[in-house]
């Protein structure tokens, strides 16, 4: 005799262990099978994609041929578990042998002749199948499967107890089916999922390529229009890159590109800015200034789409913003502006200087450098000044110098043979 | 009684169905191989014979071809699985009186066995 309670909560621990249902119904039966001493415990599973109940595992003395024997839907057994419910209460919702055979039928009138035809065939399939019990796994209103069992050894009779014990175990079988086919349907959807999502990504990525492509031929687009100066945009995102790392910024991952589309894009929103102002010769009035300052902002709208870069319109929202407070547009001050946005306006600055063609004021790189200089604690950060002097002078002064006084030289050249 | 014959290499199936067929008060022989096959076949002259077509030896194939030479009265049900779709064209070619794949509805088996021997009658 088994410990009943005992038993079934060792298989219900057993059973959260099975991913793959069949083994948890293949271990049901040997369970079954062994510690009830029965001459044979068999398990009917539904086959969805065959269309009918076939056997995972048969154990005991009079085990069941499993390869050779199916149910097909519409065997009487399947029809009264699943349709005859309400009938099958006179039966307490299982089919025993011997109480199919006591079966009175004068008794039960509410039968009706194909009814009785029925349970005749039941009957029959039982004794074929040396089964004396055959209990549904009912998952709500599915029927996964049928335990079907054989006679006690001692030929006693089944107890009320030991029944429901079956009947708890095929319950619990069926919810394991259940899960277990949820569980495979959701790592299914899951892993659907996730391929839509990487396509997505990749879609979404390539889309932010896109763009970020569009803005930077924009930028240039701006920087042609605004001065002939070919290369500006490289070469503050040069000099800009070389500042940060004289400052020590993270410059790891994104942070880098973050930096680079910043000093590349600031004054993208420039191209909304009419050309009569854009390209004005002399200086702005006080209308034309209030235009050309939106273009801090109109910059930051046209980076809005550029979700993954949404760092580049907050540095470039303040690349006109003052370190003494008396920039655009906001007047913020100190280190309230982004240290990225303090290298966009000394950097830009410097490299705007450089490449004016007016050497009226010297020569441009000590104009600019002193410029600088000047202005540090004004207008410009001065750790920003310092580590881009810095940097400038240990990597870029030579080759700017000597670039310049080439320049120089070219463009009076022409005019020393225009005078001779 | 009607005399059957169940040929499968594997026991299980041979006790299962004679256990079937029996109860159906139907005289019931079996043979696990093809050679042990040929043998009951003679002995026994079955009116209705299950044959198994993949067995170890001598096949489902060469019983059949055997039973249709010597005793062509012997009605030929080959059960089989599924998988040996080739096979069972050619058992039928070779004069299989029909076929009935594994796993099988009992009842339909029992049928089919029967509507056989009605013929013969």
């Amino acid at each position: 005799m088994i410990n009943y309670s005992e038993a079934l909560k060792n298989a219900a621990r057993s059973m959260v262990r099975f991913k793959n249902p069949n083994n948890l119904l293949r271990m049901v039966v040997r369970f079954i099978a062994r510690e009830s001493n029965l001459t044979q415990a068999s398990m009917l599973v539904y086959e969805s994609s065959k269309q009918r109940y076939s056997f995972i595992d048969s154990k005991g003395k009079d085990r069941i041929p499993i390869h050779l024997v199916r149910i097909d839907l519409d065997h009487p057994l399947i029809l009264w578990f699943l349709e005859k419910k309400d009938k099958l209460q006179i039966l307490e919702g299982y089919f025993c042998l011997k109480k199919l055979k006591s079966f009175n039928r004068v008794k039960h009138s509410e039968l009706s002749p194909q009814d009785l035809k029925e349970i005749e065939k039941i009957k029959e399939l039982m004794i074929s199948l040396n089964a004396s019990l055959c209990i549904p796994c009912f998952y709500h209103e599915e029927l996964l499967g049928i335990l079907i069992l054989g006679n006690k050894k001692t030929g006693e009779d089944f107890l009320e107890e030991e029944i429901q014990f079956f009947e708890t175990l095929a319950n619990d079988s069926a919810m394991t089916i259940k899960n277990a086919e949820t569980q495979t349907e959701l790592v299914k959807r899951n892993a659907e999922l996730e391929e839509k999502l990487k396509e997505n990504k990749v879609l979404r990525d390539k889309e932010q390529q896109t763009y970020y492509e569009i803005m930077l031929s924009l930028a240039q687009e701006v920087r042609m229009k605004d001065s002939s100066t070919f290369g500006h945009l490289e070469a503050v995102e040069k000099l800009g890159i070389m500042t940060a790392e004289e400052l020590g910024l993270d410059l790891s991952g994104k942070k880098r590109v973050v930096l680079s589309a910043s000093l590349r894009l600031h004054d993208v929103g420039k191209i909304g800015i009419p050309d009569s102002v854009l390209k004005k010769e002399g200086s702005l009035n006080e209308e034309e200034w209030s235009i050309m300052k939106e273009h801090v902002d109109k910059g930051v709208k046209i980076l809005e789409p550029l979700t993954d870069f949404k760092e580049v319109s907050d540095i470039i929202r303040c690349h006109h913003e003052n370190y003494d407070g008396s920039g655009y547009p906001r007047g913020i001050k100190g280190d309230e502006i982004p240290i990225e946005s303090s290298i966009i306006s000394v950097v830009d600055a410097f490299h705007a200087m450089i490449s004016s063609r007016c050497y009226k004021k010297g020569f441009p790189l000590d104009f600019a450098i002193n410029e600088l200089e000047t202005n540090k604690g004004k207008q410009f950060h001065p750790k920003v000044v310092d580590a881009f002097l810095n940097a400038f002078k240990k990597n870029m002064f030579a080759y700017y110098d000597s670039r310049i006084k080439k320049e120089i030289k070219s463009q009076n050249k022409p005019q020393d043979k225009i005078q001779s | 009684m009607v005399k059957l014959l169940v040929v499968d290499d594997e026991e299980e199936i041979c006790d299962f169905l004679k256990c079937f067929f029996e109860e159906r008060e139907f005289s019931v022989d079996t043979a696990c191989s093809g050679f042990d096959a040929l043998e009951k076949i003679a002995q026994v002259q079955p009116d209705v014979c299950l044959l198994d077509i993949k067995m170890p030896g001598i096949d489902g194939l060469q019983v059949l071809k055997e039973i249709k030479d010597k005793y062509p009265k012997v009605k030929v049900i080959m059960v089989t699985a599924i998988e040996t779709t080739e096979k069972i064209e050619e058992a039928v070619r070779m004069g299989a009186d029909n076929y009935i794949t594994k796993p099988l509805s009992l009842e339909y088996l029992e049928n089919d066995v029967r509507q056989k021997l009605a013929s013969i009658a």
